[in-house]
């Protein structure tokens, strides 16, 4: 079998530029001045009208932010930031994560191939390759892109990729988890607390410039974090359902562990998926525990869902720049709307925002059709 | 490291395939159905009966590769979201491409990464959905995460005169006997 390696004998892996908009604002420092300050940024629904849903809350920027701005502003930043020169740029592919085109379900049917085309619209757009990739893989779609950007760096197909994901909320997927009763009723996010009752929807749009620690260097760069380890890994279980006993997420962080080298008390931080629903917490509290044995109940843990709300398919990327700016910054993000222990999610869970500075953390995430994905990062 | 085909299965492979078979869950679209009845097909070729054998389905990764996609749900969501209509439940699971990929996973007890793309299109959809499948198995494979993949294409027939497709390839690693 071929069994994750450490990273050993492969390139070393770095985040050189990053950006993010969500409802704290855009920009890296307005993600990072919200997840400090803690306070969650649910509000009432007023970009559409949700008088006939159950649950009208969510995490939203003002006004109607288009996505394909948005993704190009964020993606330029991250390029920017990286230092990336016009040339650079159009030798570096595109990996995306989104639902879907924008405006292809009112656009049917005569726009076949709508959601891959809007994708190489992004990459012309943005002066990136037209070697770009489309995921559409629900909640971890971005994080999946993140872990292929690694691989293909770390195994020497790429100096540099970017990767970057967008959902801003709008009237048909809020529909669809209203009618599937996922929302959260009170208004809040609670992962692992007692009480918990489901998710709220965010915006969320990120980038990053995943790229090999020698080209950066040789650049002169500056990395701000090291993609350690990553892992992917299926339940095999339910159409949407998480596997109770974790066993294909606790395989997505083996995975992580073994390509970093790394053991599990060594983690200092997790940023969980957390989506705050009932099940979900618990598969991945067990995920935890037969991962990272005792140290599950040791390691600090907050879901940053808690504050910015589910981004679906760009949520892993927003929450893995969310976890480097903590890193960076040293602090780790609250885990809001915390109530009271649930016994079956046996963890350290952070009530308040944390002073700290640890080398590693690992940032989870899980989705329909029994996917999981966890990143390793550190200080570069 | 190359890939080898184990098996493959499409929809429709004669005359005789006009109608789906229904695929409990799953509603008013074909999307789910043609995933499932072409990877039965291929899976079947090459294993009989579900499951898998566990050392070898805990490390098959299911890839959906589809420059459609679900078309015909977003499109009705969209519709009853205008016309301010109820949604069911069952439309919430079918919304993303991962719920069908979920149903084979669980129905052949497959382990490996679950990853739904969505590549351009172009001329020759099936084909360039194959090709995006393809190159996503053999990073899977050459990372370590899986040793075979399941690559489910799914095109659906958007206008008239078009006709649904699917096509399933099982592959794994040419070094692994």
């Amino acid at each position: 079998m071929t069994e994750p390696r450490p990273a050993g004998d492969r390139a070393q892996v770095v985040v050189t530029g990053l950006s993010a908009v969500s409802a704290y604002g855009r920009g890296a420092s307005a993600l990072a001045a919200g997840l400090r300050a803690g306070r969650p940024a649910f509000a009432p629904v007023t970009r559409f009208d949700v008088s006939a849903r159950r649950v009208g809350v969510g995490a939203l920027l003002p006004g109607s932010p288009v996505l394909l701005d948005e993704l190009l502003s964020t993606v330029d930043e991250a390029a920017h930031q990286a230092g990336l020169s016009a040339p650079v740029r159009a030798s570096t592919p595109l990996l995306l994560a989104v639902h879907g085109e924008p405006d292809g379900a009112r656009g049917l049917p005569d726009r076949p191939g709508r959601t891959g085309a809007f994708t190489l619209s992004v990459a012309e757009k943005a002066g990136l390759s037209d070697g770009a990739r489309t995921y559409t893989s629900a909640c971890v779609a971005a994080s999946t892109a993140v872990a292929d950007a690694a691989a293909t760096v770390a195994a020497g197909g790429a100096e540099r990729v970017m990767v970057a994901a967008g959902y801003l909320v709008e009237p048909d997927q809020f529909a669809l988890f209203d009618a599937g009763r996922a929302l959260a009723a009170d208004g809040a996010v609670r992962p692992f607390s007692a009480g918990r009752k489901g998710l709220l929807l965010g915006d969320g749009v990120a980038a990053v410039v995943v790229e090999s620690a020698r080209a950066a260097q040789a650049r002169g760069a500056t990395p701000l974090a090291r993609l350690h380890g990553w892992g992917r890994a299926g339940d095999g279980y339910h159409v949407v359902q998480p596997r109770p006993d974790g066993a294909g997420l606790a395989r997505a962080i083996d995975a992580a562990l073994g390509r970093a080298g790394l053991t599990p008390e060594q983690i200092g931080y997790v940023n969980a998926h957390g989506s705050g629903s009932a099940q979900s917490d618990v598969a991945e509290a067990a995920a935890l525990r037969r991962a990272l044995g005792e140290h599950a109940s040791a390691v600090p843990i907050s879901s940053t869902k808690s504050l910015h709300g589910q981004a679906l398919e760009a949520s892993p990327l927003l929450e893995l720049v969310a976890t480097v700016l903590s890193l960076r910054e040293g602090f780790l993000p609250v885990n809001a709307g915390y109530l009271a222990p649930d016994p079956d999610c046996p963890l350290h869970v952070l009530t308040a925002t944390t002073a700290a500075r640890p080398a590693y953390a690992l940032s989870l995430n899980a989705a329909f059709g029994g996917a999981n994905t966890a990143l390793l990062v550190g200080a570069p | 490291m190359g890939l080898v085909e184990v098996a493959r299965g499409a929809w429709p492979e004669a005359e005789g395939d006009v109608q789906l078979p229904v695929l409990a869950g799953f509603v008013m679209s074909s999307f789910s159905p043609l995933v499932a009845e072409a990877a039965r097909r291929c899976l079947g070729r090459a294993h009989g009966e579900p499951p898998v054998a566990a050392g070898r389905g805990a490390r098959t990764a299911v890839i959906i590769s589809s420059a459609t996609g679900d078309a015909v749900t977003a499109a009705e969501v969209a519709r009853a979201v205008d016309a301010g209509r109820r949604l069911g439940p069952l439309l919430f699971f079918q919304a993303v491409p991962n719920a069908v990929a979920g149903y084979v996973a669980a129905r052949w007890e497959l382990g490996g990464p679950v990853v739904s793309l969505s590549p351009a299109g172009g001329a020759d959809p099936v084909a360039e959905s194959l090709a995006e499948g393809l190159a996503m198995a053999s990073l899977l494979i050459r990372d370590g995460d899986a040793d075979e993949a399941l690559i489910v294409v799914a095109e659906q027939a958007l206008t008239d005169g078009e006709h649904d497709r699917a096509l399933a390839v099982l592959v794994r690693n040419s070094e692994v006997n």
